[in-house]
């Protein structure tokens, strides 16, 4: 369970994230949808870590999140995938891959073998382009790639921020989906951040509105989807 | 023929050492955004301690050992002990603007530097001495002709072919290498990673001393030992850096043994007081030609 209370978060004395709260369950699909600057990124910055909040309290089961470094809040098994398809260009498709799973190469070598092999079940495309440089993917492939690197290192929680951010609907209905099996067939719990509100509504479970850097809806997706209302009040659409 | 030869031969041993140099620079400047003007002045101080060490009857190779370690240890707590907590402080004032962030950690390199060079003055007097290498500088030849190689030429090419060849191996064949391009090209991807990337750029500060280390005992040989001798060799490793791209570590090298044949071949065809003009016109000339460095490339960015 993600529990998230009173969060605030500043650039300089902008609030980017004002008095935040709200609870993802495990082993489902949460997704936080908001125009642009709504604060989506900077809440998943903050609980990565690379963001320091200025009060408020973001707890993962009993472990209190706000205090630990972004490694450590990584080696803990909460794993963003950022903005903008981010893989190292320079790197190999499989170094980028192996990069996820480095810090896990002493402590269960074995699982890592075994979590490599399997997000190159997932994505095959990868496996026949593993020896190129990630800079020679398209955006698709790269967001893949994104979520490969991600994947081996076993997170419990995986934050996604805008997977599907330049990406024909086709490509981000096949990343959602995968998602949404590995969410039903190991029990991962996802945070996904989406402006398409759509689509993230129909996969996830439940739903949170982000406006302005405060929480306006907190409600089952199903509720969320019909409320043409809020829709237009919020997402201008 | 003669002639020829020497200066292939020279070159390739001289530039065998800036490749050190600029490989030193290179990693440090990758991994922490900083051009590490005390770079040399570490490497002047490690050689001096080797030097001490001679002198109290230890053998060459305990102090080699030694210094290299020095090297290591030094360039380790440079940035434990000065560059980290200079730029990690978020909300001081004066780092909040860009260019002072940039500007601060060369200050304090030149300032570190500036003590080094004190330092030595003060415990080895600061007088210019000898430095040995560990075999005789005999000169080889070839057929009937002396060449301008000697033994200790062979020596240097040697030591550092093998060092490049493991820094090569740790840089493309395991986790730690790829952890250190990696947190070079990206941090906050490395971070989100899992890996601590204050601690692989601090790796990057103690091979940087160990490489320009090495470099000192195997320039001072040729040209004594003085608290201000290896300055030069700071400038030709920045130069030999700055061709090669600044960003890649093989256009280091690269760069390195280029300026190398450059320097080896003025002097030989042309005269060594010309060897100065011949570094900054060649700058001039590979800043104009590839802007890039030679091995760099341009930054490409996709959405
Ligand atoms: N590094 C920063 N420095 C200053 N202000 C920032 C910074 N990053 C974000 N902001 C501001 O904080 C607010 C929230 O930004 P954030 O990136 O979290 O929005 P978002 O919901 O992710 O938007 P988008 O959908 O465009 O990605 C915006 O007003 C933005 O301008
Ligand atoms: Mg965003």
């Amino acid at each position: 369970m993600l529990t998230i209370k009173n969060l605030v978060t500043q650039y300089d004395s902008i609030k980017a994230l004002d008095d935040i709260s709200f609870q993802a369950k495990p082993g489902v699909i949460t997704t936080v949808i908001g125009a642009n600057g709504a604060g989506k990124s900077t809440l998943l910055r903050t609980i990565s870590g690379l963001e320091r909040p200025t009060s408020g309290t973001i707890q993962w089961f009993d472990k209190e999140l706000t205090r630990m470094s972004v490694e450590a809040i990584v080696r803990g098994g909460i794993t963003q995938v950022p903005e903008g398809h981010a893989v190292i260009s320079q790197l190999s498709v499989a170094e980028n891959i192996e990069l996820g799973g480095l810090f896990r190469k002493r402590i269960a070598r074995g699982d890592l073998a075994k979590a490599t092999t399997e997000v190159y079940e997932l994505f095959p495309l990868l496996y026949d382009r593993r020896n190129e440089p990630a800079g020679s993917l398209s955006g698709g492939e790269r967001q893949m790639l994104a979520i490969s690197r991600a994947l081996v290192s076993r997170p419990k929680l995986l934050l996604l921020d805008e997977p599907s951010l330049g990406l024909a609907p086709l490509i981000t209905a096949q990343i959602i989906e995968i998602i949404n099996n590995l969410c039903r067939n190991t029990g991962l719990t996802v945070l996904l951040v989406e402006q398409n509100a759509n689509t993230a509504l129909k996969v996830a479970e439940h739903g949170i509105l982000l406006a302005l850097g405060k929480v306006v809806a907190d409600a089952p997706a199903r509720e969320l989807i019909n409320d043409s209302a809020l829709r237009t009040a919020y997402l201008g659409y | 023929m003669e002639s020829l030869l020497t200066a292939i031969f020279s070159g390739t041993a001289q530039g065998s050492i800036y490749a050190l140099v600029s490989l030193g620079l290179v990693l440090v400047w990758r991994g922490a955004g900083v051009v590490n003007f005390a770079q040399m002045g570490q490497a002047m101080f490690t050689t001096y301690i080797a030097s001490q060490m001679i002198q109290n009857d230890y053998s060459y190779w305990s102090a080699f050992v030694v210094a290299l370690a020095a090297g290591g240890l030094l360039g380790g707590l440079v940035d434990l002990g000065l560059m980290r907590p200079l730029t990690s402080r978020k909300n001081s004032q004066l780092l909040n603007s860009q260019s002072m962030r940039n500007a601060i950690p060369i200050i304090a390199s030149l300032g570190i530097l500036g003590i080094l060079k004190a330092l030595a003055g003060i415990i080895w007097a600061g007088e210019e001495r000898g430095f040995p290498g560990p075999v005789q500088p005999n000169p080889i030849s070839f057929g009937s002709t002396n060449l301008a190689i000697t033994s200790f030429d062979l020596f240097v090419i040697a030591v550092v072919f093998f060092t490049l060849l493991l820094t090569t191996i740790f840089f493309t064949k395991t986790g730690m290498g790829l952890a250190m391009r990696a947190s070079a090209l990206n941090p906050e991807v490395t971070r989100l990673s899992g890996i601590k990337v204050s601690w692989v750029r601090t790796l990057g500060w103690i091979i940087s001393g160990t490489a320009s280390s090495l470099a000192g005992l195997l320039i001072t040989p040729r040209t004594n030992l003085s608290p201000n001798t290896l300055d030069l060799l700071l400038i030709i490793g920045f130069t030999a850096a700055v061709v090669g791209g600044l960003t890649s570590l093989a256009g280091a090298v690269l760069g390195g043994f280029i300026l190398g044949y450059v320097i080896s071949f003025v002097s030989v065809y042309s005269a060594p007081e010309n060897v100065f003009i011949a570094i900054l016109l060649f700058l001039l000339f590979a800043l104009f030609v590839r802007p890039q460095g030679i091995l760099g490339s341009k930054e490409v960015r996709r959405v």
